[in-house]
């Protein structure tokens, strides 16, 4: 059927029946997208699906350094994956520290964000531009500077906070050290995650809301709608999918911190206390180099993002088709 | 589901990022390829690749030019040096080592040496170092920590060690007329820095700092671990360790040595510190004298030196580190690569290398001249490295426990009260036993 139809190709306008040819102009439709899509697709999958395939068959390899010169494989089966479920450490600290800390950068990054969004909403031209620059900027600077900027806020000795706090009389400077208590560790964490996240949650729900017809709120004003009231009944459900988005962004990033935390004082390994899933896995692979397992962890780390993506998508929009 | 698939790509992307070990490979081949036979021990036309660790030396580039230009002289052939960061520089040998992209001669740090040699990346020299006729003079720490299985790997060529720095002003002030000798006077010295200023920080405890913490573990009579027919065992909960261990974090957390803000302080931080100028003391490299003068000039005129003390007096044991130089078991310029490293790591060259950087010398009788010195911010480093210059666990293991910061982990621990001192060294022990056996 296709030979033929194909040689028959060049005398199209009295050629086949009708319905061939719309078969046909069909199939050339399905296809040319993928033709389109190839030279990216093959890009994507040298970048990423080859890695993500290689840190998969890694992880279920004892691979270090010996194995990584030799260029010879190791399997072990999945026995990374038990040595790692089966660690208390996982369980009481690792696992705790990321899920704790990213539920609590994505609840403060979207509401900051939407905040500051609604807020700048309000604003005239001249003052939107003048904040929305501003914090353009936070966004902007590189997680490293930033980190750094905030390691130096919370100096224990010199920084601006322990000064402050001197100054009040509620320290000696010197004798607090934020750094070395979990909750202190990831509250300044916290801080800083939630400054460089905000910035992109506020400008995408800012341009939601630029989408959203005047005439709705004022139709709720005249039915005597509050602002809370305006918001939860009209705001919110119009913009659901922008919060969809941001929400599951920002739970991606937050999860997957590394910067943030290994470039913290005892974050590089000094305070095992203090690891979540993405330093976790450097430290085995690059400090130890225990690459095989470092892979393990990265990959549950995947999955574990996989299922809270797929089970959010899915409890937003059950009944919507997207 | 459209929307997701950024967010997905994102997540991807970290196990992208996982997966390629962090390249930027930016350095060029060696260019030997083709160049034909060697006319008469002479290598014309040749280019020897070489890595070396930045920052050692403030005038790197000056320095090299003219190791160049001599080396040019004598064999004829190009000299092509790269600086590399010491910072990620295991990861990137690792990563060449892996894709064979490694150079012809590198500067390997002492600690890496064994491990490398096991691996099978770097060449053996003992035939070249006794052929030169080196091998009787050489600095015993760095041969020692060059060698694995019997042979050399390793050249040395560098050396530090660290003693105490301190400030001379604050100890006059507190009216300590003499430096301490042991452990006792040390005590002594830092509950009369605390009694005549309380905002002086007489003797900061780095918790991120290993290299600190070692000397009193030594200087108590104690081993970091011990081995016997192979196999290594951890000692950091021995009786002598703990009491080492104890005194140390002690000098803190009992005569107020310390502050909270140095339980995640590095030996860089505590150096900043120091420069700071109403720090007592800290534990300090005979490199950082070169760094202070640079950071803080005015300081210079009232710092002193004086060698860490044992239990019972006299020097105690205290990390000699420093560089190797290696050939690269790949590369095809092994004798060129030889002929590099005999011109670095003696006569002029090496001895103007000591001289800018502030490193003592891996030759025994380069070493030996620099030991007679007056000056009063040498010769306590010098006498702590000849009398008691001593290398971390010769066990490419013990990489690993480096890498995981075991020992960091274990002072932290008992600097923030997190643990007590025997509770924290019997978890460092059970770590680097289990890293041991596994490792063998």
């Amino acid at each position: 059927m296709t030979t033929s139809t194909a040689r028959v190709a060049p005398i199209v306008p009295r050629g086949p029946a009708p319905d061939a040819r719309r078969r046909r102009a069909a199939r050339r439709r399905a296809v040319r997208p993928w033709v389109l899509l190839a030279p990216t697709l093959a890009v994507l999958a040298v970048l990423l699906l080859w890695p993500l395939v290689r840190v998969v068959d890694l992880s279920f390899q004892d691979f270090g350094l010996r194995e990584l010169v030799s260029g010879e494989a190791n399997y072990i089966g999945w026995e990374n994956y038990a040595a790692i479920l089966g660690d208390s450490y996982l369980w009481t600290v690792v696992l705790p520290n990321t899920v704790g800390f990213a539920a609590c950068c994505v609840v403060l990054t979207v509401g900051l964000g939407t905040l500051v969004a609604l807020f700048l909403n309000i604003l005239g031209t001249f003052w939107k531009t003048v904040c929305s620059t501003a914090i353009m900027v936070a966004w902007a600077v590189p997680a490293v500077t930033g980190t750094y900027v905030w390691i130096w806020l919370f100096d224990p000795l010199n920084g601006l906070v322990a000064s402050v706090l001197a100054g009040l009389g509620i320290i000696e400077p010197g004798t607090v050290n934020w750094y070395t208590d979990r909750l202190g560790f990831y509250a300044i964490a916290t801080l800083n995650v939630v400054h460089h996240g905000f910035p992109f949650v506020a400008i995408t729900v800012l341009a939601g809301l630029l989408t959203v017809p005047k005439e709705l709120y004022e139709a709720a004003t005249m039915d005597g709608a509050g602002a809370w009231r305006r918001f939860w009944q009209i705001t919110a459900p119009m913009l659901k999918p922008v919060f969809a988005v941001v929400t599951i962004l920002s739970t991606i990033w937050d999860f997957k911190v590394f910067t943030q935390i290994y470039l913290m004082p005892g974050g590089n390994g000094g305070n095992a206390e203090v690891f979540n899933l993405g330093v976790w896995s450097y430290i085995q692979s690059f400090a130890q180099g225990k690459y095989g397992m470092g892979s393990a962890i990265a990959v549950l780390l995947t999955g574990i993002l996989l299922v809270i993506t797929v089970v959010y998508m899915r409890t937003l929009f059950r009944e919507e088709d997207l | 589901m459209k929307r997701s698939i950024p967010a997905l790509t994102a997540g991807a992307l970290v196990l992208a990022l996982a997966a390629c070990s962090s390249g930027g490979d930016t350095g060029d081949e060696p260019t030997d390829a083709g160049s034909g036979a060697e006319e008469g021990g002479g290598f014309e036309g040749q280019t020897l690749t070489v890595w070396i660790m930045e920052g050692t030396n403030p005038d790197a580039s000056g320095y090299f030019d003219g190791v160049a230009e001599e080396f040019t002289a004598r064999t004829g052939a190009e000299l092509d040096v790269q600086f590399q960061p010491w910072d990620g520089a295991h990861d990137k040998f690792v990563t060449s080592i892996a894709g064979g992209t490694g150079p012809d001669v590198a500067e390997v740090g002492t600690t890496w040496t064994a491990e490398f040699a096991e691996l099978g990346v770097l060449a053996d020299l003992t035939a070249s170092i006794e052929g030169a006729g080196l091998d009787g003079d050489l600095v015993e720490g760095l041969a020692e920590a060059g060698t694995y299985d019997g042979a050399l790997y390793g050249m040395p060529w560098y050396a530090g060690v660290r003693s105490i720095i301190y400030n001379r002003d604050l100890f006059e002030a507190a009216g300590i007329t003499e430096t301490p000798t042991n452990w006792e006077e040390l005590t002594a010295a830092v509950e009369a820095l605390k009694a005549s200023d309380p905002n002086v920080i007489p003797f900061p405890i780095p918790g991120d700092s290993q290299y600190s913490a070692y000397p009193f573990i030594w200087g108590a009579g104690g081993e970091i671990a011990t081995e016997s027919d192979g196999t290594w065992t951890a000692t950091l909960d021995s009786p002598e360790s703990i009491e080492g261990l104890e005194y140390y974090t002690g000098l803190a957390l009992e005569h107020g040595a310390s502050t909270a803000a140095a339980d995640t302080w590095n030996e860089a931080d505590a150096l900043a510190a120091f420069e700071q100028g109403n720090v007592g003391m800290i534990i300090a490299g005979n490199w950082t004298v070169g760094r202070i003068a640079q950071d803080a000039p005015d300081l210079m005129e009232s710092i002193g030196a004086f060698p860490i003390p044992s239990r019972d007096g006299g020097p105690a044991g205290s990390f000699l580190g420093g560089s190797h130089l290696g050939v690269w078991a790949d590369s095809d310029q092994q004798d060129l690569g030889w002929e590099f490293i005999e011109l670095m790591s003696t006569g002029q060259s090496a001895a103007d290398w000591s001289e800018q950087t502030g490193f003592f010398p891996g030759q025994a009788s380069a070493l030996a001249e620099i030991a007679e010195s007056e000056d009063p911010l040498v010769a306590p480093f010098a006498q702590q490295m000849l009398e008691a210059g001593r290398s971390v666990p010769l066990t490419p293991a013990f990489g690993q426990i480096q890498g995981a910061k075991t020992v960091e982990a274990m002072v932290q621990n008992i600097l923030t009260g997190r643990m007590g001192v025997e509770e924290a060294a019997a978890e460092a022990v059970t770590a680097m036993n289990e890293t041991f056996s596994a490792g063998s």
